[in-house]
């Protein structure tokens, strides 16, 4: 029987002016930003060739990602250049921030097109599902047979996300194998496994959706109120909580501006020259190593203190403005997706905290004279990693909300006056 | 006549579900986000004048020329409005380690934001049936039964429909406002708040031209369910999609350097390459110093020069001509340096800035980008503010350049063995940057070509509305 209602969806999706039009949009969209961010990337990995450490240099830069096609991510920040210095690490930003157009809004990569587009339409795909088949008459003449809610139910559910999942995995899928076409992209086995991973979490990203929208629409009479609710619900879910979410944990951890860091760092490190300037200069105008070396020592003790106490402070922050702003499944889809691609806010910070280790390596070496430096390598989190370390999480809440908005839809359903 | 259909779509869109419900959300999320931003205002003024203060502290202690450039380092106050308006956010600052991440991921919430998503879905919320669904009801029969010019309906159901969004908005506005009225931390000027009415009155034209495009949408569908996702569509493409993708595609059409390999030739050509010049250029004077004034044959430390200066006055002169003339060659070496790097610099600034000039071109197909810029602009918090801002420090820099060269030659009158780069000077006469925001007209003025775009846009999509409406065939 179910299989029957899940056809009869499909056929009717098929042909709806609704189908056509959404999947045209879908295409259209996902197309243009494998297009526009593979162009990115490719521009970014020409600016790599160009900056990349010579053998020996001290100076650490990562290749771009080749998955920041599909979650750009934090991409941009962990591809700078980090070159070591006896006072600290130099940060060298790459092309894009020259354009100023860029900060005004976010890239429109994969993981953006399916948060704020996919979500839109699959409760586009789900609101009349109840309420406007009430109004058809569809509903009565369909539970007039010998058929279980829960049979129509799941039958609603599965046709519509098929119908609305297959296209979309076909394009991403085209997209994907479009890109590996150019052999000097290689995402290789662990990329394609993150990727399809990626292309799952989008799926029951979708499927959360669907559901919401099936469930509002088993709790409201009329399909145009449906919609409005949605609306406003997916307004609420995309956009404001998960941007309010940051400003609040801002308001509760108080954390340094990153400019009053640097204004610190400066007057530490000047001030510490002068000093040691001062100290040279008493003994003789040619200048004493053991001097340079321990004001050094001390510039480096001081910024690494400063540093160790931003990044303690900012991680508290983080981690608060992530749980304020799990609320929204938006959130978690986006934290999920960018860590698995190796782009998120924990892999990030953890960039960071290799950069310094290598920091401290590389200082060591100098001080002993040694002028040829071992490369900066940087192995990103492994797939089983990620998910240990919160992805899981954000993986296991999207499923549980999907279920949870399907038994709720279910429950309104059961109780649906279907006259 | 056409106040009566104003106020038929008035009342019965205040009646509806629909209106209730944007009404409320709006009564909620205004207040919640101004107070949220107001008191991050409040932080960041406290913040700033904390580091004034450390950077006054600093001073007092530690000044010489030498170093003195980074530590006084311009850097821009927040701005009172940005209590409503965050513009381009200076938070995640790429240029230090330690960067913040947080607004990448997800950006700030203010009030443009609510304006440019919120309202523009809700104004298509509201007028996507506008004549789709009055077909459907039969009211559209009945209406142009009446001798009723269709042009009459049309101003009316768009006017109408743009008033029942822009009243409840301003209703939420005020709660807002009374928000930052009653926090004495936000310092409002007047030009704040004939900012904040134009940057209204933009949102006015904004929603106007949702109203439009939906009745628009509206007029070329049988059935009102088709409108909206017709309606949907475009939203998305408008609002979210293109302004998007317009910096993407304005790098493809017209590259620019590389940034990095430009910062890294420059940084080598005044650096490395800068100090090989200097000293080659100083050895030559060294000599050319040594058989003017042999005294300067054997290097001796400071302390010792000072004493043997203070006793012999030929000894004296030979110091302050080496300073003098050592001085003079290590000018001449930044010089050279400096103009071949300010060619490459020239050249990168040229090209970024007609890249952002095409993705600023592009993305204005998109009313959402010409509000933002409009807003952005009339605030302080956008491109044009990065240029003021730049402009004012330039302008700094050359009188602390000034500053420093003169209090140079004052402290060398007096004791020739000063140099530039260590001797501890006090500078509490020194120059201080002040930020001072451009005026309101100017602003206004710079931002007049953003508004220009977005009421052609509004005036193109009533007029293509006007033409199908009266093509409709209403039964």
């Amino acid at each position: 029987m179910i299989g029957t209602i899940v056809k009869k969806e499909i056929a009717a999706n098929l042909l709806s002016y609704k189908f056509f039009i959404i999947i045209l949009l879908i295409t259209l969209l996902l197309f243009t930003s494998f297009f526009v961010l593979y162009k990115d990337y490719k521009g970014r990995q020409a600016d790599y060739e160009l900056v990349r450490a010579k053998p020996g240099e001290p100076i650490a830069v990562l290749a771009p990602n080749p998955l920041s096609i599909f979650a750009k991510g934090l991409d941009e920040a962990m591809t700078r250049s980090f070159e070591i210095s006896p006072i600290g690490i130099d940060v060298r930003t790459g092309q894009k921030s020259g354009n100023a157009v860029f900060a005004f809004f976010p890239a429109p990569d994969f993981v953006y097109v399916v948060k704020v587009v996919l979500s839109l339409v699959a409760l586009l795909f789900g609101f009349d599902q109840v309420s406007r088949e009430r109004e058809n008459g569809v509903l009565r003449l369909m539970l007039s047979n010998s058929v279980s809610r829960a049979t129509v139910l799941a039958g609603k559910w599965l046709g519509n996300f098929l119908s609305l999942a297959v296209p979309f995995v076909l394009v991403t899928l085209i997209g994907f194998a479009l890109m590996n076409l150019d052999p000097g992209l290689r995402f290789g086995s662990s990329g394609t496994g993150r990727f399809l991973l990626l292309v799952a979490i989008a799926l029951i990203y979708i499927g959360l959706f669907l559901s919401l929208g099936i469930f509002v629409s088993a709790l409201t009479r009329r399909s145009a109120s449906t919609l409005v609710i949605l609306l406003l619900i997916w307004t609420l879910l995309v956009f404001v909580l998960p941007n309010l979410g940051t400003l609040v944990a801002r308001q509760i951890i108080d954390v340094p501006s990153v400019k009053a860091l640097s204004e610190k760092r400066t007057q530490i490190w000047t001030s510490e020259i002068l000093l040691q300037i001062g100290e040279q200069r008493a003994v003789n105008f040619r200048g004493d190593g053991a001097i340079r070396k321990r004001h050094l020592d001390a510039i480096n003790a001081q910024l690494n203190a400063l540093e160790a106490d931003y990044r303690i402070k900012f991680d508290r922050l983080v981690r608060l403005a992530k749980t304020i702003n799990r609320l929204s499944p938006a959130a978690g889809f986006v934290y999920a997706a960018t860590e698995l691609a190796g782009t998120g806010i924990d892999e990030e910070s953890r960039l960071k905290s290799e950069v310094i280790r290598h920091k401290d390596a590389v200082l060591l070496e100098m001080d002993r004279g040694v002028k040829e430096h071992p490369a900066f390598v940087y192995r990103y989190r492994t797939v089983g990693r990620v998910l240990a370390e919160g992805g899981l999480f954000d993986l296991a809440w999207l499923t549980i909300s999907l279920i949870l908005f399907f038994a709720l839809g279910f429950v309104a359903f059961v109780r649906y006056d279907v006259r | 006549m056409l106040r009566t259909i104003i106020r038929k779509e008035i009342q019965n869109s205040v009646v509806s579900f629909r209106f209730i419900v944007v009404f409320a959300l709006l009564l909620i999320l205004v207040p919640v986000t101004v107070f949220i931003l107001t008191n991050d205002y409040v932080k960041k003024v406290e913040e700033f004048s904390s580091r004034r203060q450390g950077i006054e502290d600093y001073l007092k202690a530690y000044a010489h020329f030498n170093r003195l450039g980074g530590v006084v380092q311009p850097s821009p106050p927040p701005l009172p409005a940005t209590a409503l308006v965050r513009g381009i956010s200076s938070d995640i600052n790429l240029e230090d380690f330690e960067d913040d991440p947080l607004p990448v991921m997800f950006p700030l919430l203010d009030l443009v934001f609510v304006i440019a998503i919120l309202l523009s879905l809700a104004a298509l919320i509201f007028s996507y049936d506008a004549v789709s669904g009055e077909k459907e009801d039969g009211t559209l029969k009945l209406m142009l039964a009446n001798s009723l010019p269709r042009h009459q309906i049309l101003l009316g159901k768009i006017f109408g429909g743009t008033l029942t969004l822009f009243i409840p908005f301003l209703v939420s506005m005020v709660l807002g406002l009374i928000v930052i009225l009653v926090n004495p931390r936000v310092d409002w000027m007047g030009a704040n708040w004939g900012a904040l009415g134009l940057v209204l009155g933009g949102a006015a034209v904004y929603i106007f031209f949702f109203e439009a495009l939906g009745v628009l949408i509206s007029s070329r569908h049988h059935s009102s369910s088709a409108s909206i996702m017709t309606s949907l569509c475009l939203w998305v493409l408008l609002v979210l999609v293109i302004p998007n993708l317009s910096p993407y595609l304005a790098s493809l059409l017209s590259p620019a350097p590389s940034r990095i390999k430009v910062n890294r030739e420059v940084s080598r050509l005044t650096d490395v390459e800068r100090d090989n010049l200097g000293r080659q250029l100083r050895a030559e004077k060294m000599r050319d110093l040594v058989k003017r004034y042999p005294l300067l044959a054997s290097p001796i430390s400071e302390a010792e020069a000072k004493t043997k200066a203070e006793k012999d006055p030929a000894f004296r002169e030979a110091v302050a001509a080496r300073t003098r003339e050592i001085q003079a060659v290590w000018d001449e070496a930044n010089r050279i340096q400096g103009e071949k790097a300010e060619v490459l610099r020239a050249e990168l600034d040229r090209k970024e800035a007609a890249q952002t000039r095409l993705a600023r071109i592009v993305s204005m197909i998109s009313p959402l980008a010409d509000f933002t810029y409009w807003a952005t602009d009339l605030t302080s918090t956008g491109l044009r503010n990065i240029a003021h801002f730049k402009d004012l420090s330039d302008r700094w820099d050359l009188a602390y350049r000034e500053y420093s060269r003169s209090k140079t030659a004052a402290l060398q009158k007096k004791d020739p063995a000063v140099d530039w780069w260590n001797t501890a000077v006090d500078v509490s006469d020194m120059p201080r940057f002040e930020y001072k925001e451009e005026a309101l007209a100017a602003r206004f003025k710079s931002a007049l070509g953003p508004l220009a775009v977005l009421l052609v846009l509004s005036v193109g999509i009533f007029g293509a509305a006007y033409f199908s409406f009266i093509r409709t065939d209403p039964r």
